[in-house]
């Protein structure tokens, strides 16, 4: 399982890559995007994937193996991640479309003959 | 509790300013928020100047697994001239900001950083340094587009996809440590490196990648692009609020990740930062001797001064670090200053490109002079702070047996002067124009922004002149740094 999650977020970073080096600005947003989860998902990963384990461990049960248990936190992580690209995602598509109002264009060579 | 204050001030200035709805009171609080900032500060590097380090633990819950915020004296030290960078910014913009910006929210948004900014500098693990970065950039992503003028929005844009990607760094850098250590509270990662027995190479990639994102957030070679293409967009005001706050935070972090962990595998990395900052060094400060526009060249002399910061903290001696603390302290205050000054050429000319600029000093000498101190400052000339910065960094090159570094360095001041002195005679010096003398008006009411600027003059010379208890500081500050464990120890209350 682990090592199908780490080919896929090699992919997504080959993806991600890939668009952010477009001229459109708008694929590079969508790069962004992409790179954004994959990154999310390596939190997850090297926090481990079990299925079935236990995230907490029931008050007066001292004794549980080890091996039983998956560890919270990544997620916990993940999910403060994945809210503040939300915040982030939501801004730069709205300046995206306030550049294209003003300069209507979204070619990024453009930006530099602009600018 | 008194750690708590500092990040507590600007979120609640933010609430107080989404429930208001007079501009005059908004704005005559944003000051006096800044002013209590500043005061909080002050009381904080007293109290912490007394007992070295402080510690809070959100919640209650015990070191390694709440959330810790951390106040040593190199915390205090920045929070203070953050603080005091940010009240001359705030008394500035009453007056340099316009109307418009304004009832949207500019002092919301300042505001918004300063929590980011002082989060950061007292957060005491790596997801809470992370999630400060991005309340910081968040506000800075606003201040940045804000207005929406079509150079800006194009600056914008350069700004935020560059920063996003080393916020991506930086966050996949905490989930694979997070993976190898299984914590994230910086004391307790420095406790495990230390007490394992393997090597610390392990963890190379992981901090490879922080490497990286600290390097574009502080804006060194080779990953300095985003910061001159960005910062002479946005108003004058908002370029000297980033210019003495953003970077300087990349800066602290380095500095902090490199004291706690990297100097472990000191054979690694000491010659890589030592590279990267000499680089920064030379790079920043000759693209800057071929730029015409004002806040262009100060904008290539932040990445050359980053670079001195850096490879004072390559030379990791107490002399050393002690240098690149003072140098931060002063490196955020002038260069503020400078770009205030620029924003009030740019508000009375309308125009930074430096060939249309001329005459100011017969128009001004007021703003001449806090040019004059600031600039020279910069190019480390005495009696200004800039020459006791310069001064400790190459003494600290030199002791610690960086010869060619010290002299690069000294080099490299040669040309800050250089562009200095370019800026004073094409400025303020030369007569003004036939092409300006047009639209030569009466100087705007400037009281505020002037105060503003002469207290950061004052400060400028004051640090130069009575440099000695400051630095006394730093070095206080720079033995805590080179002994990790009072560090840790104190965090994790382990008492021997």
């Amino acid at each position: 399982m682990e090592l199908i999650i780490a080919i896929f977020i090699g992919l997504l970073y080959a993806c991600g890559v890939y668009l952010v080096l477009r001229r459109s600005i708008i694929k590079v947003i969508l790069g962004i995007f992409v790179l954004s989860n994959a990154t999310n998902l390596i939190i997850f990963l090297a926090g481990g994937v079990k299925r079935n384990g236990k995230g907490f461990i029931p008050e007066g049960s001292e004794t549980i193996d080890p091996s039983l248990i998956s560890d919270p936190l990544p997620q916990a992580l993940i999910l403060t991640a994945v809210v503040i690209s939300l915040g982030i995602a939501a801004y730069i598509l709205a300046l995206k479309f306030r550049y294209f109002e003003v300069t209507g264009t979204h070619d990024l060579d453009q930006m530099k003959n602009n600018a | 509790m008194e750690v708590l204050a500092p990040i507590l001030i600007p979120i609640t200035y933010i609430a107080l300013a989404l429930v208001l709805r007079s501009k005059m009171l908004k704005q005559t609080l944003a000051v006096i928020f800044s002013v209590l900032n500043f005061l909080v500060a002050l009381y904080l590097i007293v109290l912490v100047g007394r007992e070295h380090i402080i510690v809070s633990n959100i919640g209650s819950w015990p070191a390694p697994y709440g959330i810790t915020l951390v106040a040593d004296r190199f915390s205090a030290l920045m929070l203070l001239v953050s603080s005091i960078v940010f009240l001359a910014t705030t008394i500035y913009s009453v007056e340099a900001i316009d109307a418009k910006r304004k009832e949207n929210g500019y002092f919301l948004i300042t505001y918004g950083i300063l929590a980011g900014v002082n989060g950061s500098f007292m957060a005491g693990d790596l997801f809470n340094l992370y999630v400060w970065f991005e309340v910081m950039l968040m506000g800075s992503f606003i201040l940045v587009s804000f207005g929406g003028e079509k150079l800006q929005l194009a600056g914008a844009i350069k700004y935020l996809i560059l920063n996003l990607i080393s916020s991506f760094f930086f966050l996949a850098g905490i989930g694979i440590l997070y993976g190898k250590m299984g914590t994230l509270n910086m004391a307790d990662i420095s406790i495990k490196i230390t007490q394992s027995a393997e090597s610390l190479s392990a963890l190379n990639p992981a901090l490879v990648l922080f490497i990286v994102g600290f390097t574009i957030k502080a804006a060194m070679f080779p990953f300095f692009f985003w910061l001159p293409a960005s910062y002479h967009t946005p108003p004058p005001a908002v370029s000297a609020l980033f210019a003495g706050l953003l970077t300087k935070v990349g800066v602290y972090a380095l500095i902090r990740l490199y004291t706690l962990f990297l100097f472990q595998e000191d054979s690694f990395w000491n010659p890589l930062i030592m590279v990267l900052g000499v680089l920064s060094m030379v790079v920043g400060v000759l693209t800057a001797t071929s730029q015409t526009d004002f806040r262009k060249i100060l904008s290539f002399h932040i990445i050359s001064q980053v670079g001195y910061m850096v490879t004072g903290l390559a030379f990791f001696t107490v002399g050393g670090l002690a240098a690149a603390m003072f140098f931060l302290a002063y490196h955020m205050i002038t260069k503020t200053n400078i770009f205030l000054v620029a924003g009030w050429v740019h508000r009375q000319t309308g125009t930074l490109e430096i060939k249309e600029l001329g005459g100011i000093l017969k128009q001004s000498p007021a703003w001449a002079a806090v040019f004059f101190i600031s600039a020279f400052s910069l190019a480390g000339m005495p009696p200004f702070s800039g020459f006791a910065a310069k001064f400790l960094i190459i003494k600290s090159g030199v002791l610690s047996g960086h010869l060619f570094v010290a002299m690069v360095a000294l080099f490299v001041g040669l040309f800050t002067l250089f562009s200095m002195v370019k800026i004073w005679i094409e400025v303020f010096w030369k007569p003004s124009p036939a092409l300006s003398n047009a639209n030569e008006k009466a100087i705007l009411p400037d009281k505020l922004m002037l105060g503003a600027s002469v207290f950061l003059a004052i400060l400028i010379v004051a640090m130069g002149l009575f440099a000695a208890p400051v630095v006394e500081f730093c070095n206080g500050a720079a033995e805590d740094l080179l002994n990790p464990e009072k560090y840790y120890s104190f965090i994790l209350g382990i008492t021997k």
